[in-house]
C-alpha cells in the first residue's frame, strides 16, 4: 500500500488538515477572531493585539483572502497566538516537541524491534506453547487503551512503589549535567516509554508473526535450508529479512497511532511533551494552540511516513523508484 | 557412493515412499521419473534430511546413515557434500538478495571467508553462464532460464559431490531447456546426480539411468535408453505412451484410473490390465532381471504370442520361411509388408485355420496344441473382407451373438446383454431395429464395427486384425482405429495389426514387424523404425508411402545455433493474404 | 466452495472468547437499569465512599454511584461504537464497493482522497472538530464514522477487485449475466463476511476513540462514560478512590476492547485460511 502512494497523497493529506483548521472555527458563528481564540482568550487580550491579529489574518476580508493570509502566515511559521502562554504558538510548540519526539521515536525503535524479534521467534514457534502464549499476550495487551495502560503503570510504579517520578521529563532546578542528566532523563522517560511499548508492540508482533508462517512456506526458505544455513540464519537473514517488508510498511501507520497514543500517555505522566500541552490548551480552550499541536503532530507522522517510503525502496531491491 | 536402503518415508502415518532401495556410484546419474504426487521430490528432501515426515530405511553416505544424522551434522553435509536445485524457478530464490550474494552465502555458512566467497561466487555465476553484471542483479531482475542458472551455480557453490536435480527443466521455454541441459551435463559429470522429473526426454537426456516410481514404489529401473526403447513394466510402458516427444508416432494414450496411495499389494494393480489375484495381495519387491530391476509379480509386460519358426510351403512355393514374433500384452504390433509376403497366411497359421508345417505357437507361455474353446476365448479375429466373414443369414443380433452360442456363456438373456453392451463399445445402436438388421442393409462402416463387435464378444486378450479398415473411408476408418486404440487403452487388448498401409501402422502401433517373402527382415519400435528404416525394403516401403517424414533434426542431434533460426521463413497463408 | 465461517469461528478458541465477552457486554448494557439500584447521575450524598453494600463500587467525588455509572458507560460505549462503525461500514461499502466496481476516474478519485485521508493520524481530526463543536452523541457516531470509513472503503474495494476477477464472475460473465444479477448472486453475498469483519474491527476503534475523546474532555458532560470517568478519577491519584474509580472503567473498556480485538483476530483467520493451523 505504501509502495504506490504517490508524493502528491502527502500534498493532500497536509491540505486536508489545513482546511480542517481554517474552516472549522469559520464555520462557528459570531465574530471570527471570538470563534479562533474563544472567549476567555478574547478577555485576556489587549485591543491592540486583537486588532493586530485581525490585520495578521485578514479577519476582515473575504474567506478566499482569509485563506491566502494563513497560508501566507503559515509559511512564515506564524501559528498564530496562544493566549494562555501569551506568546506565539510555535514558540510555545518548540519547548514541548522535542519531548515528544523523544518518546516516540524511541517508542516506534522498541516496538519495531520487540515486535519482529517476537514475531520471528513465535512464528517459527506456530501452534506451539510459546507461540500461543505470545500471541494470548499480544492479543490481551492490544485491548488496552494507552491511557489506562499508563494510569495502571504509573499507580503501581510511582504511587504504590514510588520508584518511579509521578510527573516532567527532568527533575527540576537540579542543574545536572552530562551522563547524570541523561540518566535522569531515561529514569523519567522510562514509565511512559515502557506504556507505549507494552500496548503498541502488539500489532508490530501479530503483522511479523503472521507475515512470518506465510514466509516459512516459500520455496526460497527451503533453498537456504539446503544450501546448509543455520536454523537461526534460516530464521532472521531469510525468514525474517522477507517479514520485515510488510512491518516496515505498517510502521508509518503504527507511528500515527503511537503519537497519538503519546498525547494521552503523556498527559497520564504529566510529561512535558505535545500532549500535556494539548491536555492543557483542550482545558484553557486555547484554539489557536490546539490547532498548532495537531497540524504539528500530524505533520510528524506524514513526515515518518515519507521517510518510510524512502527506507522501503532501500529494503526491497523489487521496487524501482518511480520519480 | 549413495545407497538408499528400504526407505520409506511417511507423513502423519500415511506413507509416500515405501521400500524404495537404489544405489548410485560416482559419476552415475539417476533420473527418477513418475506421475506428480509419486514421491519424487519427497525423495529427493529425504537425502537432504529435510522431509518434514517420519524415516525408516536407511541413506548410506561415506559409511554414515543419513537418516540417523543430528540436525547439525546434516546442516554440515547440507550445500556442501549434497546439494539440491528446487523445482519453483520462479520462488526459490530469496528476491530481496542479489544472487550473488546467495551464491557467496552458501560458501559461507561452510566457513568459507567473506570476500573470497564473493570472488568464487562470481567465477562460478559465470561458469554457469551469467555474466558479473546478471550476477549483482535481483532474482526479480532475471529471466527463467538466468534464475534456474543462478540455482544451480547456488547448487554448486561448494562443489558438492552429490546433487539433487528437481524438475531442473521444467517452465522453461524449448531453448532455455535446451540451454539448461547442456549446461547440466557439462556440471554434473564425475557426480553423483539425482534428476527428480516427469518430463521423460529430459530424464533421458541428462540421465544414464532411470528408476520410475508409482505411488511411492519402485517399479522399474534400469539404463535410461532401454527403458524408453523397451519399457517392460505396465506403467512404464503407460507412462512412455503418455509421453507425447517428437518422435512419437502412436496416438497418446492414457493409463485407466488414477493413481491412488495405500492400496494393497502391488500398487499399480488396479490400473493394470494384466493384474493376477496375487497382485492385489502382496507387493512384488524389486528384483534384477535382465540387466534392470523390476517389481511385477508377472516378471513385467508379459509375452502373450509368441510364434517360433513358422514355416509353410504350398507344394513349392515356401511362403513362409521360418517366422518369429512375439506380441506382448496391451500393444500392437503392426506386421507390414507387400500382398503376397505371407501375412495373411501367418494369422490363419496362428488362429489354427491353416496348419503350419514346421514350428509353434504360444500362448502365454503354453505351447498351442489344440484350438479349443478357451483358445479361441483369448484369440479372436477380424477378418480382411467384414462383409465376408459376415452370413447374409444371420442378422445384426444373431451374428454378434453366435460366438456366445458357440461357446456356451451365459443364459439367452445374459447374452443379449452382452451384445448390446459390445455394440454400445463400438458406438452402434442397440435398439431392435438395428438388431434385426441384415449385413446388405448396412453400410460398410457398419458392417465393420458388426464383424469387430462379434470379435469382441467373448472378451479376448489377443485380437489379430487382417486390414480391418482397408475397405473403409477415411472418416470411418478413423474411428475404428481410435475405437480400437480404446480397447487396448482399457482392457490391455493386444492386437497384431497387419495392414500394408503404413500411415496407418505408424499411428496404432507400438512395435512394427517388416515382412518380406515369408520372412521378418525389420523389426523394432515404430518411431525409430520408421525415423531409421534398416532394411531396404522398409526404406521403399516408407518413400512409397508418400510424404517425406519430418527431417531427422528433431531426433536428437545437437541445438541449432542462434543464426540458422534467422533466415526469411516460410510466409503463412495469413501473412500472404494480408498483404 | 462453500465455506462455513460461523462453523469456522466457533472453532477458533479466540472467536469463541471474543463472541462469549461480547454477548456479556451487550447483555450488562441492556439490562443496565436492572442491575443498578442508582442511577447514574444522580447524587447520593455520600462522597468517595468505599465500596460497601450500598454502592457496590463506592461513590465518586460528587457521590454518584461507580456501579452504576459503569454499566451505563458500557451503553455510551457500545452504543458510540456500533453505530459509528456501522455508519462507517455503510459509508465504506457504498464508496469502496462502487470505486472497486465502477472503477476508471471515479475509483481514483476516491482512492486518492482514502489515501490521504490514512496518512492522517485518525485522533487528530477529531479532537479538532470535538474541540469546536462539543458534541453530542449522534454528532461523536457521525464524527467517528467519518474517520473510520477511509481505512474500510479500502478494504471493500480490494475485495470487490479481488471478487470482480474470480472465476465464477467470469463463468457468469461468458452466460450474458449483467452487472446487476453479477452483483446480486457472486459479490453481494461473498462482501458479506468481509463486511462483518470490517465492521467488528470498526466497534473496536470507535470504542477505543470514543473514550479516548471522552477522557480528553470533548464530548457532552451529561453522557456517562468510562473515558470521562478515567478522566475524573486521574485528579484524585493521591487518594485510594482510584481503586474502585479508575480502575473499573478501565478494566471494562480494556475487556471490550480485547473482545472485539479477539473477535476481529479470528475473524481474519478464518477469512485467510492460510493463517489457519
Amino acid at each position: 500500500m505504501l509502495r504506490d502512494r504517490p508524493f502528491a497523497t502527502y500534498v493532500l493529506a497536509v491540505f486536508v488538515i489545513l482546511s480542517l483548521n481554517f474552516i472549522l472555527p469559520r464555520l462557528m458563528p459570531g465574530d471570527p477572531l471570538l470563534a479562533i481564540y474563544g472567549e476567555e482568550a478574547l478577555l485576556a487580550m489587549s485591543p491592540e493585539l486583537k486588532e493586530e491579529l485581525v490585520r495578521r489574518f485578514s479577519l476582515d476580508r473575504p474567506l478566499s483572502a482569509q485563506f491566502l493570509a494563513y497560508l501566507a502566515a503559515l509559511f512564515r511559521g506564524d501559528l498564530g497566538h496562544s493566549y494562555y502562554f501569551n506568546a506565539p504558538v510555535s514558540r510555545v510548540l518548540l519547548g514541548f516537541l522535542p519531548w515528544t519526539l523523544l518518546l516516540t521515536g524511541l517508542a516506534l525503535c522498541l516496538c519495531a524491534a520487540l515486535g519482529v524479534v517476537l514475531g520471528i521467534e513465535s512464528g517459527a514457534r506456530r501452534g506451539r506453547p510459546q507461540d500461543a502464549v505470545l500471541l494470548s499476550a499480544a492479543l490481551f495487551l492490544g485491548g488496552f487503551p494507552d491511557f489506562f495502560a499508563g494510569t495502571l503503570l504509573l499507580l503501581f510504579f510511582g504511587v504504590t512503589l514510588g520508584v518511579a517520578p509521578l510527573a516532567g521529563a527532568l527533575t527540576p532546578y537540579a542543574g545536572k549535567a552530562g551522563l547524570s542528566l541523561v540518566l535522569d532523563v531515561l529514569h523519567h522517560l522510562t514509565l511512559p516509554l515502557l506504556t507505549l511499548v507494552v500496548v503498541r508492540v502488539g500489532p508490530f508482533y501479530l503483522l511479523t508473526r503472521n507475515t512470518m508462517v506465510t514466509t516459512l512456506g516459500e520455496a526460497f526458505i527451503l533453498t537456504a535450508r539446503a544450501k546448509g544455513c543455520p536454523d537461526r540464519t534460516v530464521r532472521y537473514r531469510h525468514a525474517g529479512r522477507h517479514s520485515l517488508l510488510p512491518v516496515v510498511t505498517a510502521a508509518g501507520l503504527q507511528y500515527a497511532h503511537l503519537i497519538t497514543g503519546a498525547l494521552f500517555v503523556e498527559m497520564v505522566f504529566s510529561y512535558p511533551g505535545m500532549g500535556t500541552l494539548l491536555y492543557r490548551a483542550l482545558l484553557t480552550r486555547d484554539y489557536p494552540l490546539i490547532q498548532g499541536i495537531l497540524l504539528t503532530a500530524a505533520l510528524a507522522v506524514l513526515t515518518v511516513n515519507f521517510l518510510l517510503e524512502l527506507v522501503y525502496v532501500k529494503v526491497d531491491p523489487r521496487v524501482v523508484r518511480a520519480r | 557412493m549413495l545407497e538408499i536402503r528400504n526407505l520409506w518415508v511417511s507423513y502423519g502415518g500415511l506413507p509416500v515412499l515405501r521400500d524404495v532401495s537404489l544405489t548410485l556410484a560416482r559419476g552415475e546419474s539417476l533420473a527418477v521419473v513418475g506421475e506428480s504426487g509419486a514421491g519424487k521430490t519427497t525423495l529427493g528432501l529425504s537425502i537432504l534430511g529435510l522431509v518434514e515426515g517420519e524415516c525408516r530405511g536407511e541413506i548410506i553416505w561415506r559409511g554414515k546413515n543419513l537418516l540417523a544424522l543430528s540436525e547439525e551434522e546434516l546442516r554440515r553435509l547440507r550445500g556442501r557434500e549434497i546439494a539440491m536445485v528446487f523445482q519453483n524457478v520462479e520462488t526459490a530464490l530469496h528476491p530481496l538478495y542479489a544472487v550473488c550474494d546467495q551464491v557467496a552465502e552458501a560458501m559461507v555458512v561452510h566457513g568459507l571467508g567473506k570476500g573470497e566467497a564473493a570472488d568464487r561466487a562470481l567465477a562460478l555465476l559465470e561458469r554457469v553462464g551469467l555474466r558479473p553484471d546478471r550476477a549483482r542483479a535481483y532474482p526479480h531482475q532475471l529471466s527463467g532460464g538466468e534464475k534456474q542458472r543462478a540455482l544451480l551455480a547456488l547448487a554448486l557453490a561448494n562443489d558438492p559431490e552429490v546433487l539433487v536435480l528437481d524438475e531442473p527443466t521444467a517452465s522453461l521455454d524449448p531453448r532455455t531447456k535446451g540451454e539448461i541441459v547442456g549446461l547440466l551435463l557439462e556440471m554434473v559429470r564425475d557426480r553423483i546426480t539425482l534428476v527428480i522429473t516427469h518430463d521423460l526426454a529430459a530424464a533421458a537426456r541428462l540421465a544414464g539411468q532411470m528408476a520410475v516410481l508409482y505411488a511411492g514404489r519402485l517399479v522399474e529401473a534400469g539404463p535410461a535408453a532401454d527403458l524408453m526403447r523397451d519399457p517392460r513394466h505396465p506403467y512404464t510402458r503407460g507412462l512412455l505412451r503418455a509421453y507425447p516427444h517428437l518422435a512419437t508416432t502412436k496416438d497418446l494414450q492414457g493409463i485407466p484410473g488414477r493413481m491412488e496411495h495405500g492400496v494393497e499389494g502391488c500398487p499399480f494393480h488396479p490400473r493394470c490390465t494384466q493384474r493376477l489375484e496375487a497382485c492385489a495381495v502382496r507387493a512384488p519387491s524389486p528384483v534384477p532381471a535382465g540387466g534392470r530391476t523390476l517389481a511385477c509379480h508377472r516378471g513385467g509386460i508379459v509375452p502373450l504370442l509368441e510364434v517360433r519358426g513358422i514355416a509353410k510351403s504350398f507344394g513349392a512355393f515356401r511362403l513362409l520361411r521360418g517366422v518369429n514374433l512375439t506380441l506382448y500384452e496391451g500393444e500392437t504390433l503392426a506386421l507390414v509388408g507387400e500382398s503376397g509376403s505371407g501375412k495373411t497366411t501367418l494369422a490363419r497359421i496362428v488362429m489354427g485355420l491353416t496348419a503350419a508345417d514346421e514350428g509353434e505357437i504360444l500362448l502365454e507361455g503354453q505351447k498351442v496344441e489344440k484350438r479349443t474353446p478357451e483358445f479361441y476365448a483369448r484369440v479372436q479375429m477380424v477378418f480382411q473382407q467384414p462383409g465376408e466373414s459376415l452370413s447374409h443369414r444371420l442378422n445384426v443380433l444373431q451374428a454378434v451373438k453366435e460366438p456366445l452360442d458357440v461357446q456356451q456363456r451365459g443364459t439367452e438373456e445374459e447374452r443379449l446383454s452382452v451384445v448390446k453392451r459390445v455394440l454400445a463399445e463400438v458406438e452402434l445402436p442397440c435398439d431392435d431395429g438395428f438388431l434385426k438388421k441384415y449385413p446388405h442393409q448396412l453400410s460398410g462402416g457398419e458392417v465393420q464395427r458388426v464383424a469387430i463387435a462379434r470379435a469382441l464378444v467373448l472378451e479376448p486378450k489377443l485380437l489379430i486384425a487382417d486390414e480391418p479398415t482397408a475397405a473403409l473411408d477415411a472418416s470411418v476408418q478413423a474411428k475404428v482405429l481410435k475405437l480400437l486404440l480404446d480397447l487396448q487403452e482399457k482392457r490391455g487388448l493386444a492386437i497384431l495389426f497387419i495392414t500394408h498401409d503404413l500411415a496407418v501402422a505408424r499411428k496404432v502401433s507400438d512395435r512394427v514387424a517388416v515382412m518380406l517373402e515369408g520372412r521378418i527382415v525389420e523389426e523394432g519400435p515404430t518411431w525409430e523404425v520408421m525415423a531409421s528404416p534398416a532394411h531396404p525394403l522398409t526404406r521403399s516401403l516408407l518413400t512409397w508411402a508418400g510424404p517425406q517424414l519430418p527431417p531427422a533434426w528433431a531426433r536428437r542431434g545437437s541445438w541449432p545455433a542462434h543464426e540458422e533460426f534467422s533466415g526469411p521463413g516460410r510466409p503463412s497463408a495469413g501473412a500472404v493474404s494480408s498483404r | 466452495m462453500h465455506v462455513d465461517y460461523w462453523a469456522h469461528l466457533k472453532q477458533s478458541n479466540a472467536g469463541r472468547a471474543g463472541l462469549i465477552l461480547v454477548c456479556l457486554l451487550v447483555g450488562v448494557a441492556v439490562l443496565a437499569p436492572v442491575l443498578s439500584p442508582w442511577n447514574p447521575g444522580a447524587y447520593t450524598g455520600a462522597i468517595f465512599s468505599p465500596p460497601g453494600r450500598e454502592h457496590w463500587l463506592g461513590t465518586n467525588d460528587v457521590g454518584q454511584d461507580v456501579w452504576a455509572q459503569l454499566l451505563f458507560g458500557a451503553r455510551t460505549s457500545l452504543a458510540v461504537g456500533c453505530g459509528a462503525a456501522l455508519l462507517a461500514t455503510l459509508l465504506s461499502a457504498l464508496i469502496g464497493g462502487t470505486a472497486g466496481l465502477l472503477g476508471g476516474l471515479y475509483d481514483r478519485f476516491w482512492m486518492r482522497a482514502v489515501d490521504a485521508l490514512l496518512v492522517i493520524p485518525p485522533v487528530i481530526p477529531a479532537i479538532l472538530v470535538g474541540a469546536y463543536l462539543r458534541p453530542s452523541l449522534a454528532v461523536t457516531v457521525a464524527l467517528l464514522a467519518a474517520i473510520l470509513w477511509p481505512g474500510e472503503a479500502r478494504v471493500v474495494r480490494a475485495q470487490i477487485l479481488s471478487l470482480k476477477e474470480r472465476a465464477p464472475v467470469a463463468a457468469a460473465r461468458t452466460f450474458g449475466a449483467g452487472w446487476g444479477h453479477i452483483l446480486v448472486r457472486h459479490l453481494i453475498p461473498e462482501l458479506g463476511p468481509v463486511l462483518v469483519a470490517v465492521f467488528v474491527q470498526g466497534v473496536r476503534r470507535a470504542v477505543f476513540l470514543e473514550a479516548g475523546l471522552s477522557f480528553l474532555g470533548i464530548g457532552d458532560p451529561a453522557v456517562v462514560s468510562w473515558g470521562r470517568m478515567m478522566q475524573h478519577a486521574l485528579r484524585f491519584t493521591y487518594l485510594d478512590v482510584w481503586k474502585w474509580w479508575l480502575l473499573p472503567p478501565g478494566l471494562a473498556l480494556s475487556l471490550t476492547l480485547g473482545a472485539f480485538a479477539l473477535l476481529g483476530f479470528a475473524l481474519e483467520t478464518v477469512f485467510h485460511p492460510r493463517l489457519r493451523r
